[in-house]
C-alpha cells in the first residue's frame, strides 16, 4: 500500500502555488494537511504527477473577526478550533464539531480547507459551514472569488474548483448573539466518518434558522422545511413531519432506515439545540 | 511484584511480564523490522474477480525477470489440505494462480523489487487478462443442485457434509415448544495489528533456507515448507520473531508464505513480503461466517430436550493446510448442546466451498457460533415460555454434582462449577436491577437490555482426540528443553510461540516453582527451528497446558539430577534434599545452585561417578485425558439502544469464568479482557460483506470497524477456581474464551431491550441497521405502532 | 529525490528521499527506526505515531519531505522524558501491552494525552484513545496504565517545592 510516484514542490505564496497549479502541465493537485489526500496517494486511489504543498503558507492561516462575519483561514487545522486557539463565536459549535472529527493525531492536521475541498459526503465541516451560511473564498492567478459552501460543494468529491484554484478561506456571517445551536452525529465507530450528521442553528428571535444534514446523499444539504419550522417554533411532533418532507426529497434510495437514522440524528439536534 | 520467597510462591502470582522492556522501549522485533542487507521486496498481482478463467499474463518486458508466475517458481508441491478423510474434496491451492482464479485477492503473480513501492509500481503494469465464470456467494444457494460450481469436478460445492445424529432425535418433532430461528455469524478477518509477513534467503554459510515468518508455529511450517518446496528438513530454518498478533490468522501455510520462499530458491537476494492492511482483508484467513438454520426443542416445563437443524460454514475458494476449516462444521455441531442436559440432536453440517478468501482458524474456531446459535435459542424458548431467560438456562445447565458429564454429542465435560458461573454473573450485573430500570424506562429514549452467555472453552485435547477429528498433523504433545548453564541460570527452549500471551513470564513461573530459583534467572527461548525441541505451536489454548506440563516435567527431571548432585556434594541421601532459593539443603549444610550447576557442567571430576555430566531435559508432554479439559464461564452485558439509529452502546460487562489454577492472574485477566473486545468486534463492528459478483467490500479500516477504547467497556471478571484433575498444577487453557460468548450475550441483550415487541436478532454484527431494522419489523408485526 | 533535512531524536540528519515516501517508511526503511509500527498506513490504527515539531503524528499520514527542516521523535528517543518514564512503568505494571506491537504508537499517543490534559480520567482517556486500535488487551490495562500515569506525574509534581 504504498503511493505511485509523484514530483513535489513546496509553496512559498499563494500566487506561487496557484501560478504553479495552473502552468504545471501535469496532473497537479495541492496538498494542506494531507490527512485525506496522503491515505487516497496509499491506496493509489490518488495518482497526481505532482503535489503542491500549501502547508506552510501563513497567509491561509490567517484568522479574523468582525461583529459580522469570521474569517477562517483555510489552513486553520480541526485542532486549532477544538483547542480554541481561534475564535468561535457561535457559542461552542465550531469547539464541538472540530473535536469530534477522527482522532486527535488527524486533527492535528486535517484543515478546514482541505475537509471542504475534498466535499466527502460524510464531512463534518461542509455541514456545518452550510448551516451557518458560510461562503468559501478562492484564489487563483486571475484573482480571487467568493462563492457560497452551498453553490462551491457540487456532489460527491466535487466542487467548483479549477485545477488552477485554491482556497483561500472562509467567511462565516456570525447570527447574532441570541444564537443556538444543536448537532448529533452517528458514526460506526468512534472516530470514524458519519453515517449521519445534522447541524441546526437558530436566532433566538426566529428571524434565522437552518437545518443541514450530511452523510445522507452525494453532498451535504440543508432542510428547508425544517428550518421554516424551526423559525416559526413548530412543536417537536410537526417538526417530524416536516423533517419527513425534507428526507423525500432526498430520495434516499426508499431506504426506511436511512429514512429513521437521519430523522433522528436531525431530531436530536432540534432537542439539543431547544435545550439550550 | 513480589511474592514471598522459595519456590513455591511463583505459581498464582501475577508477575510482572518478562517480555514488556523490550517493546516499551522499542527494541521489539517483528518482522518487517528484520533487517537483511540486499532485500527486495515483493508485491502480489491479484485477482479482482472472484471466480475467472487465467487467460494471460502479461509481464512488462523491461522487468520480465522481476515477475514470478507459477511456472517461475517450480517446482512446488501442493499438499493436500483439510481432514484426512476420503469424503473430503481436494482443494488443490497453487501458490500463484495456476490458470484459475477463485476468490477476488487470490495471488496470481509476485513482483519483485527493491522496494515495496517498486514492486508494486511494476505490479500496477502486470496485464492480467481473467475471463469471468459465474461466481458461488451466497453459503445456502451454493448447496443448491444448479449452482455454478467453484471446482468443475466436484459434484457439488461441498467439502464435506457431515450428520450428528444423538439420543433420539424423533421425539423432537413432537416436542411442546419447537423455535426456529436462521441465525448467522458473518464473515470476518482475524486483524492480528500486524499483518503477516515472511523473508526468505538462501544461506550459503549453512547451506540452508531461512525463512522469517510471521507464524504461530514454526516447527509445522517448516514441515510444509520443506515438504512443498522438496527440500529435507535440515536445510530448511523457520525463524518467527516477535509476532504482533495471531489470534489464529497466522496459523497456517499461506500462498505468500510459499511463493516468497519458492522466490528465494531462484534468485541471488534475500526477498520478503509484508502483508499490507488490504491484503490483509482481502486475502488473510477469513474467520466465523456460520449460518445456522435450527429448530430447538423443549417441554413446556424449560426442559430442553435437543436441537434439529442445519449448519452452513462458508469455507472459502480453498482449504489451507494443514486442516482446512472442517473443524468449523465438527466444532459447531458438538458444542451445540453447551453446559445443558440436552440429549437429542439432529444435524446435518455442510462445509461449502464459495469464491471467498479461505476460511481459517480464528479465536475461539466455531465456538462463538455454537454458543451464538445455542445461547440465543434458549432466549427465544425463554420468551415463548415466558420465562427469564436466567432461569431457563439454570434449570437446565449440567450441575456440579452431575461433572464430569458427557454431553449429547461427546464432549466430557469435566470439572467445575457451572450453576455457580451463572448465579455469580447474574449477582454481579444484579438482575433485578436492571428489570427495575426497564421499567422506569430512560431518559433519552434508548432502551435498556441485560443478556446472558454461558460458554465452554475445551483445551488440552490431545493425541486421540485430534485423531478422531483426522488432523494431518496430530498436535497432541508439546515438548520443552530445559537447560541449565553452569553460573545456575536457566534457558528453556519451547515449542510453542509466544505472541502476546506472556509465555516468557508464565513458563518462567512454572520452571521457577520447580527448580526452586527465581523467575529472573530463566530465560524463555522459542521460535526457531534451528534451536528449539519440535512443537505445534501456540492455538487452541493449548500452550499453558501442554507446554506449560512440558517445562513442569523436565524441570523435575532436572531438579531430581540437582538433588542427585547436592546429596552427592552433601554427602548425604537424595531423600534429605531440598531445593529452595537457589539452595540445596541437606541436613547438615546447603550449597548453593550455581555450585552444582558448574559441577555438572564444567566439573565432571566432582560428579558422583557414572552420572552423566549436563543439566539438560528434554521432556514431552500430554495431559492424561485426552479429551481435554473445559474451562466455562458466564458473560452478562447490558446495553442501551437507540430504535432509530440502531446504535448500542454496552454499559456494563461482566464476567465469571473458571480456568482451573492460574499460573498468572493477571495475565488470565488480560486475556479474558482481550478476547472479549475481539468478541465485542463480532458482535457489533467487524464484517466483510460481499457483492453478488463476490467483490468484497470491507478493504480497508474506513469499512471494516475495529472496535477501540471508547467501544470496549472494562470488563468486571470474576473467578471461581476448580483446578482440573488431568493437567500439570490444575491448569485450563483460556486464551479463547473470552471471545466466544459475547456475540450471544451482547445479542441476547439486544433481544431483551426489546422483547415487548418481540424483536429477533440472529445475525452479526448487529449494527446500527440491522438493529433498526429488526425493531422496524417487529413494531409492524404488531400493527405498526410505535 | 529530494534533499531531506530533520531533527531526529535530537540530532541533526539529512537524507535522499522520494516525494511519496511516508514519513513511516523514511523512519523504517532508511533509518532503521523500527520502533514505530505500520498497523494500516491510511490513518485509522495509530501504530505508526511520532511526534513532529511537538505534536502526536501518523506517521503514515505525513509525507516525509513535508517535514524538511522539522524535528521528529520517535520511541527510541525521548532519552530523559519524564512523562515517557512514568508512562512506560505504568504500561508494565498495569498490563497493559500483551503482543506489543500497538505499544510504540500507544506510549506516544499518550504522552501527548498527558501532556494537554493533566490528569485525564478514564473516560476521557478513552475518548482520546479512539484512533488507537490494540487488538490483544482489549484496552482496560492501557486506559489504566495512562489514568494512573498522569496521576503518578500530578503528585510528583505538587511534590516540588
Ligand atoms: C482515519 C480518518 C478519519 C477521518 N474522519 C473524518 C471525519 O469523521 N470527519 C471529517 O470531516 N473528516 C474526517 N477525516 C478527514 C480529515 O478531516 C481531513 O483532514 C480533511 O478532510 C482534509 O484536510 P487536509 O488538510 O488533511 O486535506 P488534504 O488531505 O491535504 O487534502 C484533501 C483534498 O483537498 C484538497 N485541498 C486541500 N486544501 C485545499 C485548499 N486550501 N484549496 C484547494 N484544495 C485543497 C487536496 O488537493 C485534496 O484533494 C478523517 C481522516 C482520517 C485519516
Ligand atoms: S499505520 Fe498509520 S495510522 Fe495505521
Ligand atoms: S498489545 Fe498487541 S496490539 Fe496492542
Amino acid at each position: 500500500m504504498k503511493s505511485a510516484p509523484f514530483d513535489y514542490v513546496l509553496a512559498r505564496t499563494v500566487t506561487e502555488a496557484t501560478a504553479t497549479l495552473a502552468q504545471d502541465r501535469r496532473n497537479a493537485m495541492v496538498i494542506a494537511g494531507g490527512q485525506s489526500l496522503v491515505p487516497m496517494l496509499n491506496l493509489r486511489m490518488a495518482l497526481p504527477d505532482l503535489l503542491v504543498d500549501i502547508g506552510r503558507l501563513d497567509e491561509l492561516k490567517a484568522t479574523s473577526a468582525t461583529q459580522e462575519a469570521l474569517q477562517l483561514g483555510a489552513l486553520v487545522t480541526h485542532a486549532d478550533i477544538e483547542d480554541g486557539a481561534v475564535p468561535d463565536p457561535f457559542g461552542g459549535l465550531l469547539r464541538k464539531i472540530a473535536g469530534g472529527i477522527s482522532y486527535r493525531t488527524v486533527r492535528h492536521y486535517g484543515t478546514i480547507g482541505g475537509s471542504v475541498a475534498l466535499a466527502d459526503p460524510a464531512a463534518d465541516w461542509p455541514v456545518v459551514l452550510l448551516a451557518l451560511g458560510a461562503a468559501a473564498r478562492i484564489a487563483s492567478p486571475a484573482g480571487s472569488r467568493s462563492q457560497s459552501v452551498d453553490d462551491f460543494i457540487k456532489g460527491q468529491y466535487a466542487t467548483s474548483l479549477a485545477p488552477e484554484e485554491i482556497i483561500v478561506g472562509f467567511d462565516i456571517p456570525i447570527p447574532g448573539a441570541r444564537m443556538r445551536w444543536g448537532t448529533s452525529k452517528v458514526v460506526r465507530k468512534s472516530g470514524a466518518f458519519a453515517s449521519s450528521i445534522a447541524v441546526v442553528v437558530e436566532q433566538g428571535d426566529g428571524d434565522f434558522a437552518a437545518a443541514a444534514l450530511g452523510a445522507a446523499g452525494p453532498r451535504p444539504c440543508l432542510l428547508p422545511t425544517t428550518a421554516q419550522g424551526l423559525r416559526s417554533r413548530a412543536p417537536q411532533e410537526d417538526l417530524r413531519a416536516m423533517v419527513a418532507d425534507d428526507l423525500t426529497a432526498l430520495a434516499l434510495d426508499g431506504d426506511p432506515y436511512l429514512t429513521r437514522l437521519h430523522t433522528s440524528t436531525i431530531m436530536r439536534a432540534v432537542r439539543e439545540m431547544r435545550q439550550r | 511484584m513480589s511474592v514471598e520467597g522459595g519456590g513455591k510462591g511463583w505459581i498464582g502470582a501475577s508477575l510482572l511480564r518478562k517480555e514488556d522492556a523490550r517493546h516499551l522501549y522499542g527494541h521489539g522485533m517483528f518482522i518487517a523490522d528484520v533487517h537483511v542487507s540486499g532485500v527486495q521486496d515483493v508485491a502480489f498481482v491479484r485477482s479482482q474477480m472472484a471466480h475467472a478463467r487465467v487467460v494471460q499474463v502479461d509481464k512488462p518486458a523491461r522487468h520480465a525477470a522481476n515477475v514470478f508466475v507459477l511456472n517461475d517458481i517450480q517446482p512446488v508441491k501442493i499438499l493436500e489440505a483439510g481432514p484426512e478423510l476420503s469424503a473430503h474434496r481436494h482443494s488443490p491451492y497453487p501458490a500463484l494462480a495456476d490458470g484459475r482464479v477463485r476468490y477476488v485477492g487470490q495471488t496470481i503473480a509476485a513482483c519483485v523489487m527493491p522496494t515495496r513501492a517498486q514492486a508494486e509500481d511494476l505490479a500496477d503494469q502486470v496485464h492480467v487478462a481473467l475471463e469471468e465464470l459465474p461466481a458461488v456467494v451466497d453459503v445456502v444457494a451454493a448447496m443448491r443442485p444448479d449452482s455454478p460450481r467453484v471446482f468443475d469436478e466436484w459434484p457439488n460445492n461441498s467439502y464435506i457434509s457431515t450428520s450428528v445424529v444423538e439420543g433420539n432425535p424423533e421425539l423432537l418433532g413432537s416436542a411442546a415448544v419447537r423455535v426456529h430461528r436462521r441465525l448467522r455469524l458473518n464473515r470476518q478477518a482475524t486483524v492480528s495489528l500486524e499483518g503477516r509477513g515472511v523473508l526468505a534467503y538462501w544461506d550459503h554459510r549453512l547451506d540452508e533456507l531461512v525463512v522469517y515468518l510471521s507464524t504461530q508455529g514454526g516447527q509445522v511450517k517448516r514441515l510444509a515448507l520443506s515438504r512443498m518446496l522438496g527440500l529435507p528438513e535440515h536445510k530448511v530454518r523457520v525463524i518467527a520473531p516477535d509476532i504482533g498478533g495471531g489470534f489464529g490468522g497466522k496459523n497456517r501455510i499461506m500462498p505468500e508464505d510459499i511463493a516468497v520462499a519458492a522466490i528465494a530458491l531462484k534468485v541471488r537476494h534475500p526477498v520478503r513480503w509484508i502483508e499490507d492492511r488490504r491484503e490483509h482483508l482481502l486475502a488473510s484467513p477469513h474467520a466465523r461466517d456460520h449460518t445456522y438454520d435450527l429448530t430447538i426443542c423443549a417441554e413446556r416445563d424449560g426442559t430442553l430436550l435437543g436441537i434439529e437443524g442445519d449448519i452452513y460454514i462458508d469455507a472459502g475458494a480453498y482449504a489451507l493446510w494443514p486442516t482446512g476449516a472442517f473443524q468449523e462444521a465438527s466444532m459447531a455441531s458438538r458444542n451445540l448442546t453447551g453446559p445443558y442436559r440436552m440429549r437429542h440432536l439432529r444435524l446435518d453440517a455442510h462445509t461449502v466451498a464459495t469464491n471467498k478468501a479461505p476460511m481459517g482458524p480464528y479465536r475461539g474456531v466455531a465456538r462463538p457460533g455454537a454458543t451464538f446459535a445455542l445461547e440465543r435459542l434458549v432466549d427465544e424458548v425463554a420468551r415463548e415460555l415466558g420465562r427469564e431467560p436466567f432461569d431457563l438456562r439454570r434449570q437446565n445447565a449440567v450441575t456440579a454434582a452431575e461433572l464430569p458429564y458427557r454431553t449429547a454429542a461427546g464432549l466430557k465435560l469435566d470439572t467445575g462449577d457451572y450453576i455457580a458461573a451463572l448465579d455469580l454473573a447474574r449477582e454481579k450485573i444484579d438482575l433485578p436491577a436492571i428489570r427495575r430500570r426497564q421499567v422506569a424506562g430512560e431518559p433519552d429514549g434508548r432502551k435498556i437490555g441485560v443478556g446472558f452467555a454461558f460458554y465452554t472453552e475445551q483445551s488440552g485435547h490431545g493425541t486421540v482426540e485430534f485423531m478422531k477429528r483426522k488432523f494431518r498433523v496430530i498436535p497432541g504433545y508439546e515438548s520443552a528443553n530445559v537447560r541449565m548453564l553452569p553460573d545456575g541460570n536457566v534457558l528453556i527452549y519451547v515449542g510453542v510461540q509466544n505472541h502476546g500471551q506472556g509465555h516468557e513470564t508464565t513458563l518462567a513461573q512454572i520452571a521457577a516453582h520447580e527448580l526452586g530459583i527465581d523467575p529472573g534467572q530463566i530465560s524463555v527461548r522459542y521460535g526457531d527451528t534451528a534451536i528449539g525441541p519440535y512443537g505445534f505451536g501456540t492455538f487452541a489454548s493449548r500452550s499453558i497446558v501442554f507446554a506449560g506440563g512440558a517445562v513442569g516435567k523436565a524441570s523435575r527431571a532436572l531438579a531430581e539430577k540437582i538433588r542427585r548432585i547436592g546429596a552427592h556434594l552433601l554427602q548425604t541421601d537424595v531423600a534429605a534434599i531440598r531445593i529452595e532459593n537457589g539452595m540445596i539443603h541437606g541436613p547438615s549444610g546447603k550449597i548453593g545452585l550455581a555450585e552444582i550447576a558448574f559441577a555438572a557442567n564444567a566439573r565432571p571430576d566432582q560428579l558422583p561417578t557414572g552420572m552423566d555430566p549436563l543439566l539438560e531435559s528434554v521432556a514431552t508432554y500430554e495431559p492424561t485425558e485426552s479429551g481435554g479439559v473445559f474451562a466455562y464461564g458466564t458473560h452478562a452485558v447490558v446495553v442501551a439502544v437507540d430504535p432509530d439509529s440502531g446504535v448500542t452502546e454496552i454499559l456494563d460487562y461482566v464476567v465469571s469464568e473458571d480456568c482451573g489454577t492460574m499460573i498468572n492472574p493477571m495475565i488470565v485477566d488480560g486475556q479474558v479482557q482481550g478476547g472479549i473486545a475481539q468478541g465485542i468486534g463480532t458482535a457489533l463492528y467487524e464484517e466483510i460483506p460481499y457483492d453478488e459478483q463476490g467483490q468484497p467490500l470491507a478493504t480497508t479500516f474506513a469499512d471494516y470497524m475495529v472496535p477501540c477504547a471508547p467501544e470496549v467497556p472494562t470488563v468486571r471478571i470474576q473467578h471461581i477456581v476448580t483446578p482440573a484433575l488431568t493437567t500439570e498444577y490444575g491448569v485450563k487453557g483460556l486464551g479463547e474464551g473470552g471471545a466466544i460468548a459475547p456475540p450471544a450475550a451482547i445479542a441476547n441483550a439486544v433481544a431483551d431491550a426489546f422483547r415487548d415487541i418481540g424483536a429477533s436478532f440472529n445475525e452479526t454484527p448487529l449494527s446500527p441497521r440491522r438493529v433498526s431494522e429488526a425493531v422496524d419489523l417487529a413494531r409492524r408485526a404488531r400493527g405498526g405502532q410505535r | 529525490m529530494k534533499s531531506l533535512t530533520v531533527e531526529l531524536n535530537g540530532a541533526t540528519v539529512r537524507y535522499e528521499v522520494e516525494p511519496r515516501q511516508t514519513l513511516a517508511d523514511f523512519l523504517r526503511e532508511q533509518c532503521r527506526l523500527t520502533a514505530t509500527h505500520i498497523g494500516c498506513e491510511h490513518g485509522a490504527c495509530g501504530a505508526c505515531t511520532v511526534v513532529v515539531n511537538g505534536k502526536a503524528t501518523r506517521s503514515c499520514l505525513r509525507l516525509a519531505i513535508m517535514c524538511n527542516g522539522q524535528s521528529v521523535e520517535t520511541l527510541e528517543g525521548f532519552p530523559n522524558d519524564k512523562i515517557m518514564e512514568v508512562l512506560r512503568r505504568h504500561f508494565h505494571e498495569s498490563h497493559a501491552l500483551q503482543c506489543g506491537f500497538c505499544t510504540p504508537g500507544m506510549l506516544i499517543m499518550a504522552r501527548d494525552i498527558l501532556l494537554r490534559l493533566a490528569e485525564p480520567d478514564a473516560q476521557t482517556v478513552r475518548q482520546q484513545l479512539s484512533g488507537q486500535i490494540c487488538r490483544c488487551t482489549g484496552y482496560a490495562n492501557i486506559v489504566d496504565a495512562i489514568v494512573s500515569a498522569g496521576k503518578a506525574l500530578r503528585s510528583q509534581r505538587a511534590a516540588l517545592p
